[in-house]
Order: C-alpha cells, then structure tokens, then sequence
C-alpha cells in the first residue's frame, strides 16, 4: 500500500495545483469565441479526466482479456482495479462536460451527439461491471461474464476518439494532436500537460492501490475458509 | 467573477469527491489488514490450543 500511497498523494497534490494554475493562471479565451469564457476553464479538468478514463479503460481491456485467456489472477485483479478507475473517472467526465455544456450550450447533454453519447455508454458499461460484480459471488462463470463485457465494450474507446473527427455536432473537435498542430495557446497547452500527467498519476495510483485491495479481499478469503476449518 | 465562483465550487466538488473516493480505498485497505490480523491470531492460538491435545491423545 506504500508505494500505491505514494503515487495517489503526488497526483492527488498534482491535480490540486493544476485545478489552481486552470483558476488562477491559465490565460482567458476569446468573449466573441464563447458563450462562457469562465466555464471554459472545466477543460482543464474534463480533458485529462477524459485521458484517465482512456487509460482505465484501456486496463479493463487488458485485464480482461488476460483473464478470458490466461486465467491469470493478476490481470484478474487489473479487470477490477480498470473498472473501478474508468467508473470514477467517466463520472468526473460526465459531470465536468454536463457542467460546462449547461454554461457554454444551454444544456447539459446533447442526445444527438455521437462523443457524448459513447462515452456515457461507456461509463453505464463500468457501472454495470462494478455494480454487477460486486452483487455476484466470486468465481469463474462471474469472472468470465464480467470479463466479456470489459472485452467487447471496449469497442465504445476507439468510437470515442474518432467521433469528433467524423462526426462534429455539438462537441468541439480535437483541439490538439491535429495536423495543424492544434489550436490551443502555450500556456494553455503546459497547463493542459500538467493536468494530464497528474490524472494519469493519479489513477494508476488507485489501480495500484485497488489490484492490492483485490489481493488482499482474495487472501482474506483463503484465510476465512482455514479459520473455518481450523476452529 | 460569478461564473469564476461557479467554476470553482464545481472544482473543489470534483476534488472533495476524489478524496472521498481516495479515503474509501485506503480504509477498506485497512479494514481488511485488521481482519486478516485477527484471523491469523485466531489461527495460531487455535494451533497452540490443538497441539497439546494431540500429544495428550496420541498412544
């Protein structure tokens, strides 16, 4: 749990600073460009939310192909920790798009908006593997039913990415990683750097402390059922 | 400066959030390091209690 500890305090303390440097530093955006300059600065916040979800989910891919595979209980272990970090981070997603979409759109959710849309469905994907998970018992049949819809719902990941490039509705389109070198400010771009390296710290710091969680609950158990025998 | 304020409780929202989901994390932590320490105490005094029964039984 120490190392774990570790890693969670500095991208805890990295997203304090930069939730500070995107109030307080960042530099102002066009008043002609934006219905609302201010809410506009939830970006530094939504993007790298966005980027660990990325990253969550990515481990839940991952995790669960190793345990539809190999059987491995370490990838089983990164099949939780993944969904539990791409639940978190979808929600902080979710709720930092509505918060900005209500100021800049007039409405918190656009249903006819591809991005959205996918990735609400994968953040309902996540509340489905956590909450379902943790309703069953523990065992293969669970594991391997969980495992597929962590498999198969990470289609929505790739769809996400290019929704904007091919369809642009309502959400702005990528701002950098373009062609053209992106259309955002240095400062802006440093400060958008910083928030990314921090979420990124951030949530491999709870996968790390979530896989440790799961060995734990897992030796608790062998032990529960010795005690059982013994006393 | 209104939207600012707005700005910034939806911020320390967000971060109360994370630290109530950090919190949540490194208690179950502990909790389960508790109860794996009070099941190895039950074991091994159960090991003690057994073993002399055992030499006290055997032929």
């Amino acid at each position: 749990m120490k190392s774990a500890g570790v890693v969670l305090f500095a991208g805890f303390a990295g997203i304090t600073t930069s939730m500070l440097l995107a109030l307080l530093w960042a530099p102002s955006v066009s008043i002609d460009a934006f219905e609302s300059p201010a809410a506009q600065r939830i970006f530094y916040w939504h993007v790298p939310a966005a980027w660990a979800a990325f990253i969550a989910f990515g481990a839940l891919f991952i995790g669960s192909a190793g345990w539809l595979f190999k059987r491995s209980e370490r990838m089983w272990r990164l099949h939780v920790a993944g969904s539990e970090a791409g639940l978190a981070t979808g929600l902080m997603t979710v709720w930092s798009g509505c918060v900005w979409g209500a100021a800049e759109w007039g409405t918190p959710w656009d249903w006819t908006d591809v991005r959205l849309n996918t990735f609400g469905l994968l953040t309902l994907l996540a509340i489905y593997v956590v909450l379902g998970r943790n309703s069953q018992p523990d065992g293969v049949e669970t594991r391997d039913t969980f495992a597929a819809f962590g498999l198969y719902g990470f289609v929505l990941v790739p769809l996400t990415y290019i929704a904007t490039r091919i369809w642009t509705i309502r959400h702005p389109g990528p701002v950098v990683g373009t062609d053209d070198g992106g259309s955002i400010n240095g400062d802006m771009g440093l400060v958008l750097l910083f928030s990314a390296v921090s979420f990124t710290v951030l949530i491999v710091g709870h996968m790390m402390a979530s896989m440790r969680l799961t060995l734990l609950e897992q030796k608790l158990q062998r032990l529960q059922a010795k005690t059982d025998r013994v006393v | 400066m209104e939207g600012m304020g707005y700005l910034a409780v939806a911020y320390f929202g967000m971060l109360v959030a994370i630290s109530l989901w950090t919190y949540t994390v490194v208690r179950r932590s502990q909790r389960l390091e508790e109860r794996m320490a009070a099941l190895e105490s039950v074991n091994a005094s159960a090991a003690t209690d057994v073993a002399p029964n055992d030499e006290a039984t055997a032929p």
